[in-house]
């Protein structure tokens, strides 16, 4: 040591910040969650659906949500006026014409897609949500703190917020019924009571298979495309219909992860802490010329 | 000991000189369906179904050969909403036979037996191999598929009663059980008026067609729903359709892109003639068969030779019976060969010159005139 040199010094030093910046870019990059091979899935087919709604009472009857009697679920006149998810339910189905026949109208189920990169986990400044190792995207209520940031976030608009509570509100979602249901290995409430089994749980992997077996062998049923496949990066839920999606009133979406662009934005931001140095030390650099010219006017004045 | 011995080699002998089978199975009181699942079964074809063939049913049966009542519960749950179904099936396979049969319903079956839907469909949902429907899913799909059709109602109690309510099951069974299909009558001449101007009419033989190409209804009767013929739930007539849609189902057999005139007339048609459109006269010794003994590709109707060989190999004297065509040879004329008088290929008249200078037929005949 005592022959070090200042030359060396500044080497060694050099290497070693250089070192720390690479390492600490390293762990920013990486992902909060691993995607599981075996995450699981759920393959809604449009055409098979018959629109008989038990899946929404199902939800409610799970969730502790308030629900009328199951038969009421028979009234197709809710079919009247297109609805979306809230806090009070967190599936609905909807129903569009059919171009060929009026008998079998398409009905398309609405909930939380469970996206395999979520904008909501990445949006939520709190770290509140997770995407669980069988594909589920839940939240932790004792972490939010209703910035609503997920709601905003989400390329689907799927969550929802309590604003009828006054205190305590929380967000509400599709929970993909993780805690009582999935993660035990047992099936979510809806795909257990679908009489028609129109919602198919299984492996996502196994999900895309089958629905790719269906297009081929009805290529006059189905259209060729699998919603959810690519759609913002992938999502658990995926989608069969007859129909261009965007007509029964799916987001047109990139392929791209919705939280890229968010993150990007945030990261490039706040990145190594630079740019907030940075903009301090222009206003600093601002203030002291300021303040070198006023003392000069001062001294002339004088 | 050598005589039990002996008695048990016997034995086998015994019985079988007993019951000794007429091979020509033919004439025994047999269904051809027992057996064959084709309808021209060949010896390079034959279309066998599966043994054991005594008292099954297969998917080229009738209504009637099913069971009258099922019911659905092979599919149970701790808090099921509602009771099994009691499925009418003799009903409802009377209500297909116009819409495609057996096979409607009972999809993808192999040659052979009928084999229910828990033989592919598993019970359990929460499976590993998710390629087809559960049992439960699959049920409801098949119902649905035309429960929506005729109704448009999707509701669970249309078939399912619910657990909490009280009404016996039995008194449901026993009322659905009497119910019948009524018999549809079959037309014997349709007649279709259409737009075009040369020839406005098509009479469409409906009997004839079945009887002469030996068809089953759903051969032509496929994907028909039931608000074709019923309108309760459906009274506004079917869109227009395109020349190429209304065309369809003849265009199967007839060439319906040319040729406008074959169907198409002011008058009413003939009715068929095999001798005036292709120059072979059935109506002497092939009047009894079936166009399919001869025309055994299906829908395929042209380019059989109408050599008698083609069909029936080489005659001779020992496996040609003279008297079938109503004249006994007499002891001399039965022993030359066919070929000596009949010199055409088709066997029609005989020529006598080969032997006699003076002689011709028909007017003097070489034997006498007997009963065909």
């Amino acid at each position: 040591m005592a022959n070090q040199t200042r030359r060396n010094f500044i080497k060694t030093s050099a290497l070693i910040t250089s070192a720390t910046i690479g390492l600490t870019n390293k762990s920013k990059a990486a992902p909060k969650y691993i995607l599981s091979e075996d995450r699981m899935g759920v393959l809604v087919d449009t055409t098979v659906c018959i629109g008989c709604r038990k899946c929404e009472w199902a939800c409610k009857v799970e969730h502790n949500l308030p629900t009328s009697a199951i038969e009421t679920y028979d009234d197709r006149s809710v079919f009247n006026e297109k609805r979306r998810p809230n806090d009070k339910a967190l599936t609905v189905v909807n129903e569009y014409p059919n171009d060929y026949s009026d008998k079998f109208p398409i009905n398309v189920k609405v909930q939380c897609m469970h996206c395999d990169k979520p904008a909501c986990l990445s949006a939520c400044i709190v770290g509140a949500f997770s995407k669980h190792e069988n594909g589920a995207v839940t939240w932790d209520t004792s972490k939010c703190i209703g910035c609503r940031y997920c709601m905003v976030a989400c390329p689907f608009q799927i969550p929802a917020f309590e604003f009828e509570k006054a205190l305590k509100p929380d967000i509400k979602k599709c929970d993909f019924c993780y805690e009582q249901r999935t993660s035990k290995g047992k099936l979510p409430a809806c795909v257990e009571i679908c009489p028609v089994e129109a919602i198919t749980f299984g492996r996502r992997e196994d999900l895309i298979k089958t629905a790719r077996q269906k297009i081929k062998i009805y290529p006059n049923r189905y259209i060729n495309r699998i919603f959810g496949e690519y759609e913002v990066g992938g999502t658990s839920w995926l989608y069969l219909a007859s129909k261009e999606f965007e007509k029964l009133d799916f987001p047109k979406l990139g392929k791209d992860p919705a939280p890229g662009v968010s993150e990007a934005i945030q990261h490039g931001i706040f990145a190594y802490f630079v740019p907030p140095v940075a903009l301090y030390a222009l206003l600093g650099g601002i203030m002291w010329i300021n303040k070198n010219k006023k003392s000069k006017e001062k001294e002339q004045e004088k | 000991m050598k005589k039990f011995v002996l008695f048990i080699f016997v034995l086998p002998l015994l019985i079988y000189s007993q019951t000794k089978i007429n091979v020509n199975h033919k004439y025994q009181e047999l269904k051809c369906k027992t057996c064959h699942s084709c309808d021209i079964p060949t010896k390079e074809k034959p279309c066998l179904i599966e043994c054991p063939r005594d008292k099954m049913v297969s998917v080229t049966q009738k209504p009637e050969d099913g069971p009258e009542i099922l019911t659905i519960n092979k599919i149970k749950f701790e808090n099921d909403l509602y009771k099994p179904v009691t499925f009418t099936h003799r009903l409802h396979a009377e209500m297909s036979d116009m819409a495609g049969g057996c096979k409607m319903c009972h999809h993808y079956n192999p040659p052979g037996k009928i084999i229910g839907c828990i033989d592919c469909h598993q019970i359990e949902r929460n499976r590993i191999d998710i390629s087809k429907p559960d049992l439960k899913g699959a049920y409801h799909q098949q119902c649905m598929n035309c429960h929506r059709q005729w109704s448009g109602k999707v509701e669970c109690e249309s078939c399912h009663e619910l657990n909490s309510s009280q009404k016996s099951e039995n008194q449901k069974t026993i009322n659905s059980s009497k119910k019948m299909h009524p018999k549809i009558e079959v037309p014997a001449i349709i007649k279709y008026e259409t737009p075009k101007t040369k020839g406005n009419l098509v009479l469409f033989l409906h009997n004839e067609h079945i009887k002469t190409f030996s068809l089953d209804c759903q051969n032509c009767h496929s994907n028909e729903s039931c608000n074709k013929c019923h309108y309760k739930f459906n009274p506004k007539p079917e869109k227009l359709k395109s020349t190429l849609e209304k065309h369809l189902k003849c265009s199967n057999c007839h060439n319906t892109k040319s040729n406008c005139s074959f169907c198409h007339s002011n008058n009413p048609q003939r009715e068929f003639n095999h001798f005036a459109r292709t120059g072979f006269d059935i109506s002497n010794y092939h009047v009894k068969l079936t166009c399919q003994r001869c025309h055994i590709e299906k829908g395929k109707f042209t380019g059989l030779v109408s050599d008698c060989s083609s069909c029936h190999g080489v005659w001779s004297k020992s496996n040609f019976k003279h008297t079938v065509v109503g004249l006994q040879l007499d002891e001399t004329h039965n022993e030359f060969d066919c070929t000596e008088c009949h010199q055409e290929k088709n066997y029609k008249r005989p020529g006598c010159k080969n032997c006699h200078e003076d002689k011709t037929y028909p007017k003097e005949k070489p034997g006498k005139l007997v009963k065909k």
